[in-house]
């Protein structure tokens, strides 16, 4: 069977996806062994129209965006969004929050909010304007999910992607629970996946994977009540990664 | 079989000569909480701990093992573990767990994988020094225990009472340095059994044990399923953190030469969302108040009728502090059902 | 290391099998034949296989042939997950894994001796009976009347057809068929499966009858049998489940208290009066 051949593609982004694809290191070398990579701008000079896989990270966020993005889709038989940003739109649907983007500009890049490249629409994950076939979550990724995704892929295999919370991950890690050291820790409504990284390491979750299919809003708000908070204290945690994306608790 | 009194600076210089000698695994601090971890001085050893945050279920059946290796369109590999441990440290609550796993993991069809660990460990048990927050071991008939462990420790002060149960025990007490305990040292560790049996009692059971499955025969359609899982997360920290919790998914990964792999064994949990779930229109345990309700009959009526009617909580409490919407405690609910429907 | 353990069998080990036979019966079925390499496999109707694809995972699938058949056995996969869609690439010779045959609930083959038997199957509810009916009919004398009630949902998703077309022109069977949706090829009966219930020819009342099909049939094949007052003892139900281990272990396929894969996958319908979750 010949090589299948991947492309990776960037949008909207701080490229800190495909840098976890970098750090691979030796992985890479065993990914290279059974798959040729034909497109990488981070990583490689080539370019090709023709793949097999397209990989794209980075949200979606002006109109030309759109049309590389469905030409991309055209070629590709699978293609994979890769990260918070091309998986739910991530932090760069923060934005969304406002009306007004032209006063947004502004305030982000000051007096050149006026040049041409800076034009900006509404944020859209990738699954918003093409097909998705398989998404990896995070922000970053998580490198060994990322290579377990592509070796199921390689397989012929649909990928296990858990859609139970972050707790299950941290507790099996042996973590006392962050609500319990005052952290408003968004585990139990995010996708775990990441093997619980960040409350292993001290961090609340931040929720960059997005929510699990069916997140217990009531318990968030039965939560939120016993610990004396409000609904205004979590939802300052959940808009860095939940903004405009269902579910919210936000009414 | 030997009862020793050992003084307690003897004592931790046989755990060093154990930590020199073999694979130990101990209770020590985890922040300002404890947790079993390899034991790498005995100074770190902690027995006076009050629970640890996980059971010691993980030496058993870790979170993740690989249960076989193969080749892709050949043939399968038995992959057992083949490490011999010392487990030091045990809480009686733990051990009566570690009892009940060892039968369900032997009855029926008998698993390798976990008899291997589990014949490849010696367990020091040690009874409680300081109850947790949470703990309710003496409502639950778990504060002292009798079998399981080779050696077993009581802290009676400026010393430990030692008693071996298992040939395997005696060989190891026999390195630690001490006389045969006395009377005194007896009565004192009957004191220590006798004040645990009472006073591990956080939350309180308003019935003996042996009556749950009665009370929860009539508890089928009881309203509390409904009322405590509507504020479940389904997140299964219950599950994760339960030392009579033991189901598991099972999952395959291949190497980057596609060729050859694993099949892979991981901790599941009956509370998460599709845990029941064969295609994407069937799942049948799908609301969140049914698999609340199977956790609560599991410990009190399935599992038991596995183990000739021990009811399959140990009153470690540790699904208690690990529930951030404080619905799983198992007291409350048990003992709002006897409330509401007696125990005859 | 422990010795004891190493020489006792591994339940999760696989051992395996060559694909004999493998086709396409409709769009989303295939039907597969499998010999173990070992040989020797022996099996009671309502058995079930874990079949192991390296490196996609294990399914568990009924068996749909009958032990007469010898040294092989027939599974029949609809696709659906991972490994049914894996199974569906496989061609002839190529290697599978399987563990079993499993399940201690199954086809109450000797209890039936001499009585009166009633199929009823919905949709591929057909495959696992087949195990049994090829058995019966394989040991024809044992048995008393045999009626067979195949309901599928439309013409192109029939199964076993020329097999179906035979046992209704021996003349010893009751063969009864229709289709939910009507179709322009079809001649026979439209409408759900229950509907054939009341044109059973033998007298339900001291009939054995064998139930399998998608979970929503149950319901109100149940309700037909009350009907015509059949004993909760006679009734057998093939019971679908979330299998992982197969071997009574890893909790996915509880019904409240009982493992389909140790207590199943065939029930006694009295059976299942103290499992709320089963129907």
């Amino acid at each position: 069977m010949a090589k299948p051949k991947i492309a990776i593609f960037d949008f909207a982004c701080c490229e800190g996806c495909q840098l976890q694809i970098v750090n691979l290191e030796e992985e890479i070398l065993s990914l290279l062994g059974v798959a040729d990579v034909v497109e990488w701008r981070e990583a490689m000079s080539e370019k090709s129209d023709e793949y097999d896989i397209a990989i794209i990270e980075g949200s979606i966020t002006r109109m030309e965006d759109e049309e590389r993005l469905k030409r991309i889709r055209g070629c590709a038989k699978v293609l994979i969004a890769l990260g918070a940003c091309a998986m739910t739109g991530g932090v760069n649907k923060l934005k969304n929050n406002f009306e007004d983007f032209e006063e947004v500009k502004k305030c982000v890049y000051g007096k050149a909010a006026g040049k041409p490249h800076l034009r900006t629409a509404v944020t859209k994950a990738v699954g918003e304007v093409v097909q998705v076939d398989y998404a990896v979550p995070g922000c970053p990724i998580d490198g060994k999910e990322f290579t377990y995704i592509v070796r199921s892929l390689l397989m012929g295999k649909k990928p296990e992607i858990p859609d139970y919370p972050v707790c299950v991950e941290c507790k099996a890690n042996g973590n006392p629970c962050l609500w319990q050291y005052d952290q408003v820790c968004l585990g139990p409504i995010i996708r775990a996946g990441c093997g619980a990284r960040c409350p292993s390491n001290g961090f609340r979750c931040f929720g960059c994977r997005g929510y699990v299919d069916n997140p217990n809003v009531d318990a968030a708000k039965d939560v939120i009540n016993r610990f004396g908070l409000n609904l205004d204290d979590l939802k300052t945690k959940m808009v860095l990664f939940g903004s405009k994306q269902e579910p919210t608790i936000y009414e | 079989m030997s009862v020793k009194e050992i003084a307690k600076n003897d004592f931790t210089r046989f755990v060093g000569t154990l930590i020199r000698t073999e694979k130990v695994f101990g209770v020590q601090a985890k922040g300002d909480r404890f947790d079993f971890a390899p034991l790498e001085s005995a100074q770190d050893l902690r027995l006076d701990y009050d629970v640890t945050l996980q059971p010691p279920k993980k030496y058993f059946l870790p979170p993740a093992e690989v249960l076989l290796t193969y080749q892709v369109g050949g043939p399968y590999q038995s992959q057992l573990d083949g490490q011999e441990f010392i487990l030091l440290g045990v809480h009686p609550y733990d051990m009566v767990a570690i009892n009940q796993m060892d039968e369900l993991f032997q009855q029926d069809n008998y698993d390798t994988h976990y008899m291997t660990r589990r014949h490849n460990a010696t367990i020091i048990a040690c009874d409680v020094a300081k109850p947790s927050d949470h703990v309710f071991a003496s409502s639950m008939g778990t504060a002292v225990v009798k079998k399981g462990y080779d050696i077993l420790l009581t802290d009676i002060g400026d010393s430990f009472v030692a008693e071996a149960a298992t040939p395997k025990g005696e060989q190891l007490l026999a390195k630690a340095k001490g006389a045969a305990a006395d009377a005194q040292a007896l009565k004192k560790r009957e004191d220590i059994w006798a004040r645990n049996k009472k006073s591990l009692n956080k939350h309180e059971l308003k019935c003996d044990p042996a009556y749950l499955p009665k009370v929860l025969a009539k508890a089928y359609k009881h309203p509390v399923w409904e009322e405590k899982a509507k504020t479940c997360f389904s997140c299964g920290s219950c599950n994760q953190v339960c030392p009579t919790c033991y189901c598991f998914n099972v999952q395959d990964d291949v190497n980057w030469d596609l060729k050859t792999g694993q099949r892979l064994r991981e901790w599941d949990g009956c509370l998460l969302d599709g845990f029941t779930k064969v295609a994407p229109a069937h799942e049948f345990r799908k609301a969140r108040a049914d698999r609340f309700r199977h956790r609560l009959y599991r410990k009190a009526t399935y599992v038991p009728q596995k183990l000739g009617g021990q009811i399959a909580c140990v009153g470690c409490g540790r699904c208690v502090g690990a529930c951030l919407p404080d619905i799983a405690n198992p007291v409350n609910i048990y003992n709002r059902l006897i409330d509401d429907l007696g125990i005859g | 290391m422990c010795q004891c353990c190493a020489e006792k069998k591994d339940i999760y080990l696989p051992q395996l099998a060559t694909v004999a036979d493998i086709s396409q019966m409709n769009v989303t079925e295939k039907y597969l034949r499998l010999a173990l390499e070992d040989g020797q496999f022996d099996f009671i109707p309502g058995q079930f296989v874990e079949v192991s694809l390296s490196g996609i995972g294990e399914a568990p699938i009924t068996i749909s042939s009958s032990p007469t058949l010898g040294d092989s056995f027939e599974l029949v996969v609809r696709k659906v997950g991972r490994v049914s869609s894996a199974i569906h690439n496989l061609q002839r010779g190529d290697k599978v894994g399987i563990r079993g045959p499993l399940g201690r609930g199954v086809y109450p083959v000797e209890e039936c001796k001499g009585k009166n038997l009633v199929f009823i199957c919905g949709g591929i509810g057909m495959v696992p009976q087949r195990s049994f009916i090829k058995y019966v009919l394989d040991n024809r004398n044992d048995y008393g009347d045999v009626a067979i009630l195949q309901g599928t949902k439309s013409y192109d998703l029939r199964l076993f057809t020329s097999e179906i077309e035979a046992w209704g022109k021996r003349g010893d069977v009751q063969m009864l068929e229709t289709l939910d949706e009507g179709d322009a090829r079809w001649k026979g009966n439209v409408g759900v499966v229950t509907k054939l219930v009341s044109k059973v020819e033998t007298d339900l009342k001291s009939a054995m009858i064998l139930v399998c099909g998608p979970p929503i049939m149950y319901k109100f094949v149940l309700m037909a049998l009350a009907e015509h007052e059949v004993s909760h003892q006679n009734i057998f139900l093939n019971l679908e489940r979330k299998m992982k281990c197969g071997v009574g272990k890893c909790g996915h396929c509880q019904i409240n208290n009982a493992y389909v894969c140790m207590s199943g996958p065939v029930f006694r319908y009295s059976d299942l009066a103290s499992l709320p979750e089963a129907i």
